[in-house]
This record gives structure tokens, sequence and C-alpha cells, in this order.
């Protein structure tokens, strides 16, 4: 038995080739996604390793304390050197926003821009001096070699450098060019700036004498954490210890967490590749059991029982998933590779390659999904086959068409509901409303499958009549209608990716459109906004003395500064902490007070949008924790506003800005006179703020314009992050239709010998094919824009959005494109449909 | 014998050769025949004879080795795929064995698709001549699966005479049938030559079948032995027993 299904798996091995294309693509994906992030972590953990090398013991100030962010003093730090068993002593003195400029004046781009303290040589070995001197005074830096090539200066060359506890650039003369142990130019392809240490602890810090922390090398002999327990009984209070291994995991998990969160969303979409690749199965091993079902009756004739034609079909299934898996693993193993070399093109070979890692687990995950995907595919089919009857054998058993009752009944009792479910989770406000209204929209997709083969028919009618011409196009139409369910099992394959796409597309087009709305609502004509080079905490952005200069010029009536870090939680959320002149602000962006007073607050007080207040249980004299930076506070709720598409959130008052790790501002908003000229306002504003590294300056129109192209941005992301699902769908429709053709064979021959030319049998595969991916898309796009508008509604609810605008454009080009891809998956079928002998056809049993 | 112009299809010195060297197989050797126009020509012999290979080539369903095959006025060799298809939509029909019709299609449907194929307006009143003939009139609407195997063979009969073609080819058109509905099938076919001078070609290894027929042609290895003209079935089982021996005879 088992012998007879591996040669009917060989005999039919060109009809399975596209079911393990499938697994191929989705394992592939999501197997290069683990092996690149794998290998990603490996190579990033090492350069922590080489940042740690010397390190044995570092000390830090502890996570999170009340008050002043504590400082080591040069006598601790000379009485930590002197603990028994260490070797070399490296005070740290540095920060993560200094920011060199080149000669035209426009800042340098690095991977992240370092300043740090040092008066010679660092004793940890970490960097060296290659050339010139370490600098001297307060007028002169050195330069890591690879900053000095980013800015174009060489030694005794002048240098501009902006530190965010300074504001306005400076100027420095080259001492000296250092590198890094190996005579590397740079770490990771950062900018490395040092100044003499004195004026580096007084610019960071504002006093001579003090350290953030420091790291100490250990004598040969004595273990990283022999001498952690040493220091550690040494520390002043306010401090940590940690061993080197401890701070480069830290590190390295650290960056892994951020690599997470991009793997989670790329492995969502392997995912949903992967079950669009079942249907692709499904209908696979449906067509052939059912092409098959006299070989399976002629062996229950000859005793097979219902078990073994199970198995028969289970094992074939498996055999798909292994090969699968496997070719998949090394599509991914091969994709990973590449990427990684690719990414190394993109970084500079700066860090050094770990190799490719392929873990136990991105294997284990590789197979369980290939195989677990190819067995539910397959359940059913072979369920049928086992139905048979061992009559069939003998004669043609007719197969008459299974009434869709059953299936159309379940369909709209599980889409009915679930369209209610997902409405109630929507306007009803209890905790999980959310979850519900998930569960609901999944209710009514599951529903909606169900009754696709129902809607088959009149859909592909009212298409049909508008891409099939000619009797070639009406028999298309015909013999896409002929299995319903088969139709719309390959629908629901493109259905699926459509669906995304379409919610997608109607939520961001709702976005663009309220937003733009709502700005036209201000007299806010120009916008202020800081770098993105590093997460806003204080350090980066603007002093708020220049939005004084910008409110001097000609015809303008207002410029408020807005501060940003979201180094900060508010109630244990991780909330950013947002802090302007809460007036003003009221008065420029016209807000609505809902509860208690919107003014000028005092240190302690905060105001709070209406949506977040009512989430979070805060009502007006309510007292709140907030952490800022290391510092944790109660704030008094002293007012509430109703929240816009433009403002929301918690807003502080400036007194809160004391806890930012810097003073700079983030944004800032310029209001203008009437018959003001805006264009010549932003150029005088870029002037002002053109010492600021980062900061853009815009009038409304150009940053709506950003803002689209943010979206727009998204929608592509979505769009190209499903592509191998619309990828597997299409190969789907090209499946069912060759599949289907081998099925039709003496049909082909017939119309062939009654006169239908090669071009009417091109055309009739072609409107089948087209009438498939058009009602897949229809489908989906009907889901996604219901799904959607049910997103934009439940935004509408939180004040993030007023109005729900449908993408036309977008419907129509997906549609258009449903089409394109029909035509495309058509090539093949049709070629060989066209390419068939007339009379061998007619003769095909 | 008949004239070019009164012939409605020619086989000259047609050869079909299949494979080459050890495995080659001669299945025609250097057949000449004419079809005569407003006739029901049968052609018959055993299994093996090359008689369901003769009709193919006259038909354009396959292409000959050597010689020439003229349908009407087209000469067939030797043409295309638009040609064949030209030919297939004007000049000839054809019934088959296995009846092929479309299960898509009802029986009118199926009828007229040569028509709509070729893009032609069917003839009204030679249509309801022909439903009436076949005698399908209240079952136009139903799809073959509704259909006994008698009724679906009569539609397929109706559909290769609707477009009038120069030629009809049928292969064992009752092959697949019981005697009765093989019987009306016969009697359909000689009704629509003599009754409309339609021309029939009929491959059959049935010697009753091959008695509705005005000239019954022998074919054994590949080449014509033997003609009867308006034969009796006792006449054709006489032929073919003498066929048989010949046969056997040369064979030894």
């Amino acid at each position: 038995m088992i012998k007879a299904s591996l040669r009917g798996l060989l005999h039919r091995k060109l009809r399975l080739t596209l079911a393990i294309v499938a697994i191929v693509l989705s394992v592939g994906f999501l197997s290069a996604i683990t092996v690149l992030n794998d290998t990603l972590n490996k190579r990033f953990s090492g350069l922590f390793q080489t940042l740690n090398e010397n390190v044995a013991v570092q000390v830090q100030a502890k996570e999170v304390s009340t008050g002043e962010t504590p400082r080591l003093t040069a006598a601790q730090l000379q009485q930590l050197s002197n603990v028994d068993g260490v070797n070399g002593t490296s005070g740290d003195v540095s920060d993560e926003a200094v920011v060199p400029f080149k000669k035209d004046g426009n800042e340098v781009t690095a991977q992240g821009f370092v300043g740090v303290g040092a008066s010679g040589d660092d004793p940890l070995g970490l960097i060296s001096l290659r050339e010139g001197t370490w600098p001297k005074t307060a007028s002169e830096v050195a330069l890591s070699a690879n900053t000095a090539k980013l800015a174009g200066v060489k030694r005794g060359e002048i240098i501009k450098v902006f530190v965010s506890q300074v504001g306005e650039p400076k100027p420095y003369t080259v001492s000296g060019i250092v590198e890094f142990s190996g005579g590397r130019d740079s770490l990771a392809g950062e900018s490395l700036v040092i100044f003499e240490l004195g004026h580096a602890q007084e610019m960071f810090y504002g006093q001579k004498d003090v350290f953030a922390g420091a790291s100490f090398s250990a004598d040969s002999g004595v273990s990283q954490e022999e001498l952690k327990k040493r220091i550690t009984a040494a520390l002043p209070s306010g401090f940590e210890a940690k061993t080197g291994d401890e701070v480069t995991e830290e590190q390295s998990n650290q960056l892994a967490g951020q690599f997470d969160f991009i793997k989670i969303i790329l492995n969502t979409f392997a995912y949903v590749a992967a079950f669009v690749g079942i249907f692709l199965i499904y209908n696979t091993f449906n067509i052939v059991v059912a092409q098959r079902s006299r070989e399976l009756a002629l062996l229950r004739a000859m005793g097979a029982s219902w078990g073994q034609v199970t198995g028969a079909v289970i094992l074939e299934a498996l055999i798909v998933g292994v090969v699968g898996s496997t070719l998949g693993l090394a599509a991914g193993i091969g994709a990973g590779m590449w990427g990684e070399s690719a990414l190394t093109g993109a970084l500079g070979a700066e860090i050094k390659s770990a190799g490719v890692v392929v873990s136990p687990a991105a294997i284990i995950t590789a197979y369980v999904i290939g195989i677990l995907v190819t067995l539910i595919a397959a359940f059913v089919p072979a369920i049928k086959a086992s139905l048979v009857p061992p009559l069939a054998a003998m004669r043609e058993i007719a197969r008459p068409d299974k009434s869709l009752k059953g299936l159309s009944i379940t369909g709209a009792a599980l889409a009915v509901p679930g369209v209610g479910i997902a409405l109630l989770g929507l306007y009803a406000s209890f905790t999980g409303s959310i979850f519900v209204m998930g569960f609901g929209l999944v209710l009514a997709l599951i529903g909606l499958m169900l009754l696709s083969p129902l809607l088959a028919r009149p859909v592909v009618r009212v298409v049909g009549m508008a891409v099939a011409w000619g009797q070639a196009g009406k028999l298309g139409v015909r013999n896409s209608l002929r299995n319903p369910r088969r139709t719309a099992v390959t629908a629901i394959a493109l259905m699926i990716g459509v669906t995304l796409i379409g919610a997608a597309a109607t939520v961001v087009s709702s976005f663009k459109h309220s937003l733009q709305a709502d700005i036209g609502k201000y007299d806010v004509a120009i916008m202020i906004v800081g770098p993105n080079y590093a997460p806003p905490n204080g350090k980066t952005g603007f002093e708020a003395s220049a939005l004084d200069k910008v409110e001097a010029l000609p015809g303008v009536t207002g410029a408020e500064p807005w501060w940003l870090t979201i180094e900060s939680s508010i109630a244990g959320q991780p909330i950013p902490v947002v802090a302007t002149d809460v007036a003003a602000a009221q008065k420029m962006w016209k807000l609505e007070t809902v509860g208690g007073a919107l003014r000028t607050l005092s240190a302690g007080e905060f105001v709070s949008d209406h949506n977040t207040a009512k989430s979070l249980n805060w009502k007006v004299g309510d007292s709140v924790k907030v952490r800022v930076g290391t510092t944790e506070r109660d704030y008094k709720l002293v007012g509430i506003y109703k929240a816009t598409p433009s403002v929301s959130g918690p807003v502080f008052g400036l007194p809160a800005v004391d806890d930012f790790e810097g003073k700079l501002a983030y944004q800032g908003f310029v209001t203008v006179a009437p018959g003001t000229d805006v264009a010549a306002t932003v150029a005088a504003t870029e002037k002002i703020m053109a010492g600021y590294p980062g900061v853009t300056v815009g009038d409304m129109s150009t940053f709506l314009k950003q803002f689209n192209q943010i979206f727009d941005f998204l929608l592509l992301a979505v769009t190209i992050l499903l592509g191998m699902a619309l990828l597997i769908a299409v190969l789907g429709i090209l499946n069912t239709l060759l599949l289907s053709i081998v099925e039709r064979t003496r049909e082909m021959g017939l119309v062939r010998a009654i006169g239908l030319s090669r071009g009417g049998v091109v055309r009739m595969i072609g409107v089948e094919s087209i009438l498939i991916s058009v009602f897949g898309a229809l489908l989906g796009l009907a889901a996604g824009v219901g799904i959607g508008v049910l997103l934009c509604q439940a935004l509408i609810e939180g004040d993030f959005l007023t109005e729900i605008v449908l993408p036309w454009g977008n419907l129509a080009a997906y549609v258009g494109a449903a089409m394109f891809f029909g035509i495309v998956a058509a090539i093949i079928p049709a070629w060989r449909a066209a390419k068939l002998d007339v009379l061998e056809a007619i003769a095909y049993e | 014998m008949s004239s070019p112009i009164s012939a409605a299809a020619r086989a000259a010195d047609v050869w079909k050769v299949y494979g080459s060297g050890e495995a080659q197989v001669i299945a025609l050797r250097g057949v000449s025949l004419e079809i005569e126009r407003g006739k029901f020509t049968a052609i018959m012999g055993p299994s093996g004879s090359g008689k369901s290979t003769l009709m193919h080539c006259l038909a354009g369903l396959d292409s000959v080795t050597r010689g020439q095959v003229i349908i009407g006025d087209t000469v067939v060799t030797g043409l295309g795929d638009s040609g064949l298809t030209k030919l297939r939509r004007e000049k000839v029909g054809f019934i088959f064995q296995q009846f092929n019709l479309l299960p898509t299609l009802t029986a009118e449907e199926n009828i007229l698709l040569p028509l709509a194929i070729a893009g032609r307006k069917p003839d009204q009143e030679w249509y309801q001549t022909v439903i009436q003939t076949v005698g399908l009139s209240d079952r136009l609407k139903h799809r073959p699966t509704e259909l006994s195997g008698g009724q679906q063979q009569r539609v397929a009969c109706a559909r290769a005479l609707a477009a009038r073609p120069e030629v009809i080819f049928a292969d064992e058109p009752t092959g697949n049938l019981d005697s009765r509905s093989g019987a009306d099938i016969l009697n359909f076919l000689r009704r629509s030559v003599t009754e409309y001078g339609q021309t029939i070609v009929m491959v059959t290894h049935d010697a009753n079948a091959a008695s509705y027929a005005d000239r019954v042609v022998f074919l054994a290895d590949g080449q014509i032995v033997d003609e009867l003209t308006d034969p009796s079935a006792d006449a054709v089982l006489d032929r073919i027993k003498r066929l048989d021996l010949s046969v056997q005879a040369a064979a030894e």
C-alpha cells in the first residue's frame, strides 16, 4: 500500500510541484527571517564584546532614583581604583548627542553621535591615538578616524561641534586622530568626538571632576565575579556594579529586543503566507483525489481499508511537507546569507561578521510549520478519498454538485453574529472590548469564506459580462462556475492578502484626510521638528530661546516650543511626556475644556485629553506617578481637554522639563498674521535653526506632504510584506487552472475540433483566471474595507480620526492589479492547453 | 468515376508512418479515396487496419506522412493551425464515440456551439429542422448529465449538422450505445444524407451499421482492399469473412 502510494506520488510529481513551491515560499520566508535575525544578533553581540573587551566590572548609576542623577567624584573613582585586583580604571564621561559638522555647514551623517572626555590613552585599551595629540585645552578635540573622514577634516583644521547642553555649535581645533583596538576607524559607523576631560565634564555634568560611572579591568587571576564583589563593597550609594559579561549581555539583549519587534511583524506576514498556502495545497490534494477516484476505488475493490486509503493520502502530504520544508529551510538560509552580506554592504564592514547562524529553533520551526500546513490542507481530501465507493472503479460515478446550502447556512450563521459582535466591541466600552471586536471580525471573515462559493455565481456572472467577450469568453465564465467550491477556495487565498491591504488602505486614507481637515482648522503655518537620529529625550532639538528670534520675525504672531521625552512612564505605562505652555497651546490648537482648567501649569501639575483620562480612570484632582528619566514624581491632574487628531495625550508644564536629560525643545509651532510671506518666514526660521543638527522647518503643507508620504510608505510596506502571500495566491490560481486543464483535456480537444482557435483556448483560460482573481480581490476588498471602516470608527471614537474616506483610487488599482495577476497566472496553463494535440486530447481518458 | 467537383473530400496516395527504425509502424500505405458529395460512406476494417487513422487524416485531425488530402476545394495537407481552425469552422463536423459534449452547456448551447465559436448566426429554419429530425425539441434546456447516452449522441449529431459542413466525420458513433439507440442514430444519419444531401463519412466495425451507408470501403493493413455499393448487412458480413481469410492468407 505504501509502495503504491509512493509510486503514485512520483507519477504525479508535476501536479504536486506547486504545492511544494507554496511550502518552500512560506517556510523560506519564515526561515530567512529567523536566520537573518539570529545572524545579526550574533554579529551585534560581537560588537558589544569588542566594546567591553577588557571590562571586568562596570559601575553605573542605578536605574531609577528620585532626585538628581548621582555622579562619581574623582576622589570616589580613585578609591575604587585602589580596590585590590583592579588593573586599569576608565572614568566614564560621555554623551550620545554630540554632533560634528562638515565644512559646508551641514551636520555629518553617522550611525550615532558619541562624545567623550579623555585625558590620554584609554587605560582599558579600546581607544588609542593614531596621530597628533590628545586634546589639551577646552578649544581642542580629537576625532575618530571615521569622524575625520565623514566631516572631511584633517589634524590642525577647525571643526564645529554641537553639544546639546551648550546649544549653538562651537568651533574646535582638531589636535589628533584616534582609532579603536585592531586599528579600526569606528566600531559601527558612529562618529566620536573626544574633548579635554575637564571641559567635557563641565559641558556634560556642569562641574569638573565628576564621572557618570567607570569601567575597570582586572589583574590576572582575579575573576570578573570576584572583582565585582570587591568593588560592590566599596561602592558609594546610588551606584551598582556589573561584570563585563553582564553588561555585554544586557546591551545585546536590548538591541535584540529592538530586532524582536521587527521579527514579530515579519513573522506575522510569514504566517499569513503559510495560511494562504493551506488553500493552495488543499485544492491540489482535492483535485488530485478527484482525478484519482477510479484508482482509489480499484484499491478499495481489491480490499484496501478506508484507513489505508486515507493513510496513503496523508503519507503523500507528509512527503510533500518534508520536501517543501527542507527546500524552504535551504532557501531561507540562502536568503539569510544574502541578507547578511547585503547588510554588510550597507553598514560597512566595521562590525565584524560572525557567520550565518542557523539555530535549532529555526530548523524546528521550518519543519513544524511546513508539515503542519500540509497536513491541515490534506486532511479533508484524505477523508474524501476514503469515501470513494469501490463501485467507482467499474463505471463513471456521476458526482453531482454537492449543494452549497449547508455551507452557506453555516457561513451566514457565523458572519451575521460576527458583524454584530464586532459592532458591540466597537461601541460598548469595557476592558478588552477591542478583543471582542477582533473576535467578531474573525467570525465574520470565516463566515464570508464559507459563503464565498455561494457568492461566486452572481459575482462571476456580473464580472464575466465585463471581461468575457466572444464564445471563448463565455466558455471561460462557465468553466469558472462549474465548481464554485474550487473557484472559491482558489479566490480565498487571494482574498486574505487583499483583505489586509484593503483595511490598511482604508485606515491610511482616512488618516490622511482627517489630519488634513484638522490642520486646516488652526492658524499654525510653520512647524519645526527635531531630529530622528536619536530617540527624543531633551538632548536633541533646539533651544527655546531660538523661538524668541522666530517670534521677532515680521508677521509672526506666535511661536510655541514643545518638549518631548520618551524615556518616561505615566502611571506605570510607557507614555511619552510632553511639556509646553498649556495656556498658549489651548489658544493655538483651540483646545476644548472638558474638565478642570487649561492654564499655564506649575510644578507637579498636568492636563490630559479625555480619552486617556477615561481609559486610565483619571479625574481632575487625581494624583499620578510620573517617571522622567531616572526621576519619579507625583503629578496632579488639573485639566481635561477634548482630544483632536493634532493634539492628544497627557501634557505637562515647563517645570517638568527640569527632569529631562537635556533642555532642548523637540517641536515648535509658529502662527503668522494673514498676508505674511510664509516661504520667507520658513527660510528665516531655517537660518535661525541652522546650528541645531537635524532640526527641520517647513510650512504645514510640506509637513502634511511628509506625513502623507509616511502613511503611503507604511501602506507600501504592508503591501510588499504581503507579497509572499499574494505570490502564493497567484500560484494557487495557476495550480487550479493547470489541474483543471488536465481534468478537461477531452473538452479542450473537442472545442478545438469544432473550430475554436488556439487564441480562443488561450482566451477561455485567461477569462477563467481573471474571474477567479477578480473574485478573490472583490471578496478581499469587501472584507478589507469593512474591517477598515470598523477600525476607523474605533479611531474616531478615540478622536484620532474625524472622518472615514474610502480610497477609491487604490481600490480600483487593486482590482486592476488582480486582473493583471489573473492574466499572468493564466500564461502557463493557457500555453499548455493551446499546444494540446487535438486528436490525443479527444482520445484522453 | 466522379469528377473532382463532385468529390466532397479526396485522399491521394496517402501514407501515414508512426515512429522510425525498429518501432516503425505503417498505418496507411498509399491510400487513394474519393468521398462523393451527398453520399453516406462507411469505412470498415479489422482493428489495426488503419480505418480510424484514415478518417483522422481525411478530417485534418492528423497529418499525413506523404500524399495529399483535399476537402471541398481546400488542400488540407500542409495547413497550419489557423488554416485547420478555419477548415473546422467551415468545412467539417464531427461525431465521436464518446459523445464529447460540454457539461457546462445545455443541449441547445452544445448544438449551437460550433456556430457561436465561428461567430455565425444560426439559420433558424435549418436549426428547427435539425432538432425536429433528431427529436430533441423537449430536451433543449437539459444539461448533458441529465440526458441518456442515446440522447447525448443525438445532440452531438445535431451539433455536427447545425453548421451544414461540407463533410461530417463520424467515429464509431454507435459504439457506446445499445442497439436501439444506435439504430436511431443511424436512421438519423441516413435521413440527413437522403433528405438534406449531407455528406457523411463513418468509421465502424459493425456490419449492421455499415449497411446504412451508400458505399462501404474495406481497409486492411493500411490499404483499401475492397468496396461495396448499396450494401446489405449480410453482404457486408460476407465480405468481411472473405477479407479476414485473405488477410490471414497474406499473413501466412
